[in-house]
């Protein structure tokens, strides 16, 4: 499975990498994450309950993180098992830059699937993770105060899933200014001190592995052929 | 977590009665609780076709039914449909056209095959190769046996084989 | 493969239904053929604690004619759609592609509301629905409600349906003289899920096609309607279609997913090829 995502966030890049370095908006984000340890600085264990159609598939993964650079990107590999479910390991990047007083997001993910979840689902790993990849990014806006560009009544599907996730720019009427005033999910992530940072930032990133080890273990969680 | 469930079920003409988990589909209380190994498991989420039987007059896959739900239910398995005869021409058919090797699959098909012949006497080669394209064979290369099944749908429609209709 | 164990329960009154929805949640599964579900329990991608059979519900069955539309009940078989002259009649497309629906045995399990709610990309009714303009009606504890196809399929596996909400019935327009539609799907073996399909509906004013509706299945995480490709057909007469630019807009408009055995550019050039085949023989 390979996917790849790029979206230009309206949060500068430092809020971004704030809102990405912090655990607890993470565990918000990352769709059914039920818990997450830390077994080293570079070592994380998740444990997340995948939900696609009936299937619900809880998975436990590990995420190791190199290539840190912070502000700007980071590599991580990972692997996770949803018990009778399958397996699934790969590896993702995140890249950040500036943009117009706002944030270029890239990411990609390569991962592959075994076990059942490759098998009876391969005809739609891409369509999951694309879903996951959406939820959690709706999600993850919404924490940095942007207002969603889609009814957000739909529980956050959007209607037609997009490659790339370009959001519509904000209209000036809309209620939560998204840019200058501090939010308080801003004041949360204020800058802690420099060693704080870097176990932030591997937490952070970190977790974004486990979302992408979900969306592999998630998005083979399909079922096989028989109609209903 | 669950409770026994009481069931009766009408098997290849008798009455059995059981009690079963809710969870168990109907190809094992066959094969489990009543002994009649004809139908098999082969993937057991209803691809492979070798666990088909008649429930209620129509074939379905006995691994997506649970046995609670044929409870009250008439059911019948190869044992039952080859003991009345109702097969016996497909019977050898396949055994003339060497349509079977392991065996496996060969309930399934002769399930699926008694469905077509009855419903379809005027099948051609095409519709009787789609009709059991829900039937897996890993030895045959199937070719057999759509051979020995339009035999079969000759021969009826030639001289109607003098069989006895299944009772329920 | 067994199935986890859980408890089973068969309500015989809808209220009966809904109480055990709101009850038990996320923990309790519906079952109607169950011909999806008992897969996904068997193979243990699901293991919920209460198994809800709504067969016991005979309301949900029968096909009937009711203003000017085609009610299906949500338990209708897809071998009881595929056998009826009513639907033969009134909704043709369904006689066509019921047939694509896996194999015989499934079929005499699987369910018309089955399929609908659970919403499989691949899957013949939603994108049937979806091309001839139905409605899905959907009982719960706000009452009944009626929901246009257009507005049904939001996502993956996902509706519009509530969680303590079921799906009763399903309504097609009866087919009028002026209905023009087709139905093509492509798949490696008989009744494996579609590599991709095309439903397709229209009104004639005398030789103009207008309302065209051209639902694919197997492309996307729904069935997708192809807006553009509609808009170049509505108007003109069948004979009068550009289908070399019908082709090209539909391959333009649609971004399929890749799968094991299809790549992204393989799905697009085989919707290009339906098309194509769909224009070039008008179904009455």
């Amino acid at each position: 499975m390979e996917l790849t995502g790029d979206m230009r966030l309206t949060a500068p890049r430092d809020k971004v990498w704030a809102g990405l370095n912090d655990p607890d908006i993470l565990a918000r984000c990352i769709p059914g994450c039920e818990g997450i340890e830390v077994i080293s600085p570079t070592e994380k264990s998740a444990r997340v309950m995948v939900k696609v159609g009936p299937v619900r598939a809880r998975f436990a993964g590990q995420i190791r993180m190199d290539q840190v650079r912070l502000g700007e990107g980071c590599t991580m590999q990972f692997q996770g098992s949803g018990g009778a479910a399958g397996m699934a390991k790969g590896q993702s990047q995140v890249e950040l830059s500036d943009e117009d007083g706002g944030t270029r997001l890239r990411y990609n993910v390569h991962a592959s699937v075994g076990g059942k979840l490759g098998q009876v689902g391969g005809r739609l790993i891409d369509a999951a993770a694309e879903q996951m990849a959406n939820q959690f990014f709706a999600a993850f806006k919404e924490q940095l105060g942007e207002v969603p560009a889609r009814d957000a009544t739909l529980g956050g599907e959007s209607k037609a899933p997009e490659r790339t996730h370009e959001i519509a720019p904000v209209p000036a009427a809309m209620a939560h200014p998204v840019s200058g005033a501090p939010s308080p999910l801003q004041k949360v992530s204020a800058v802690p001190s420099p060693l704080a940072v870097s176990e932030r930032v591997r937490i952070l990133w970190f977790l974004l592995g486990s979302l992408s080890t979900g969306f592999g273990v998630w998005i083979a969680s399909l079922l096989t052929r028989s109609a209903p | 977590m669950a409770d026994l469930y009481p069931i009766s079920i009408t098997v290849n003409g008798k009455l059995h009665k059981g009690s079963v988990e809710p969870r168990t589909h109907l190809a094992d209380f066959l094969r489990e609780d009543l002994g009649l190994k004809g139908s098999h498991l082969g993937c057991e989420h209803g691809v492979c076709g070798a666990c088909t039987v008649e429930l209620n007059g129509r074939v379905v896959r006995a691994c997506l039914t649970l046995a609670v739900q044929a409870d009250g239910g008439r059911v019948q398995t190869i044992e039952g449909l080859s003991e009345t005869g109702v097969i016996r021409d497909l019977q050898h058919a396949f055994v003339k056209r060497n349509a079977l090797q392991c065996g496996f699959c060969t309930s399934g098909m002769l399930v699926a095959a008694k469905e077509l012949v009855e419903q379809r006497p005027d099948a051609s080669r095409g519709e009787v190769r789609d009709w059991i394209s829900g039937n897996y064979c890993r030895c045959t290369g199937y070719h057999s046996i759509v051979d020995a099944i339009c035999d079969v749908l000759q021969e009826r429609k030639a001289a109607p084989f003098g069989h006895t209709e299944a009772s329920a | 493969m067994k199935a986890a164990a859980f408890d089973y329960i068969k309500p015989t009154s809808f209220d009966h239904v809904l109480d055990l929805l709101q009850e038990h949640g996320d923990d309790a599964r519906l079952m109607a053929g169950g011909q999806s579900l008992m897969a996904t329990l068997n193979m243990r991608l699901s293991e919920p604690a209460l198994v809800i059979d709504i067969t016991g519900l005979d309301a949900l069955r029968g096909i009937s004619v009711q203003n000017q539309h085609l009610r299906i009940g949500a338990l209708v078989t897809h071998a009881e759609i595929e056998a009826s002259p009513l639907v033969a009649r009134h909704a043709p497309m369904l006689a066509k592609a019921a047939p694509h629906i896996a194999h015989r045995a499934i079929r005499n399990a699987g369910t018309w509301g089955g399929s609908i709610a659970y919403a499989d990309p691949a899957a013949e009714w939603p994108a049937c629905v979806l091309a001839l303009g139905g409605t899905v009606v959907a009982r719960g504890l706000g009452g009944e409600r009626r929901i246009a196809a257009d507005d049904f399929f939001l996502g993956l596996y996902t509706t519009a349906l509530r969680p303590a909400e079921v799906l009763v019935a399903g309504e097609i327009p009866v087919a009028e003289v002026d209905h023009w539609w087709g139905f093509s799907e492509l798949a490696r073996r008989h009744g494996d899920y579609a590599i991709v399909g095309i439903a397709a509906s229209a009104r004639r004013a005398g030789t103009a096609l207008h309302d065209a509706r051209i639902a694919l299945f197997g492309v996307g995480a729904t069935p997708v309607r192809a807006l553009k490709t509609e808009a170049l057909l509505n108007g003109k007469g069948l004979a009068d279609i550009n289908v070399a630019e019908a082709v090209a807009s539909i391959r333009a408009e649609i971004d399929p997913f890749s799968d094991l055995t299809n790549s992204t550019d393989t799905k697009r050039h085989l919707a290009g090829v339906l098309l194509q085949r769909m224009l070039g023989t008008s179904q009455a």
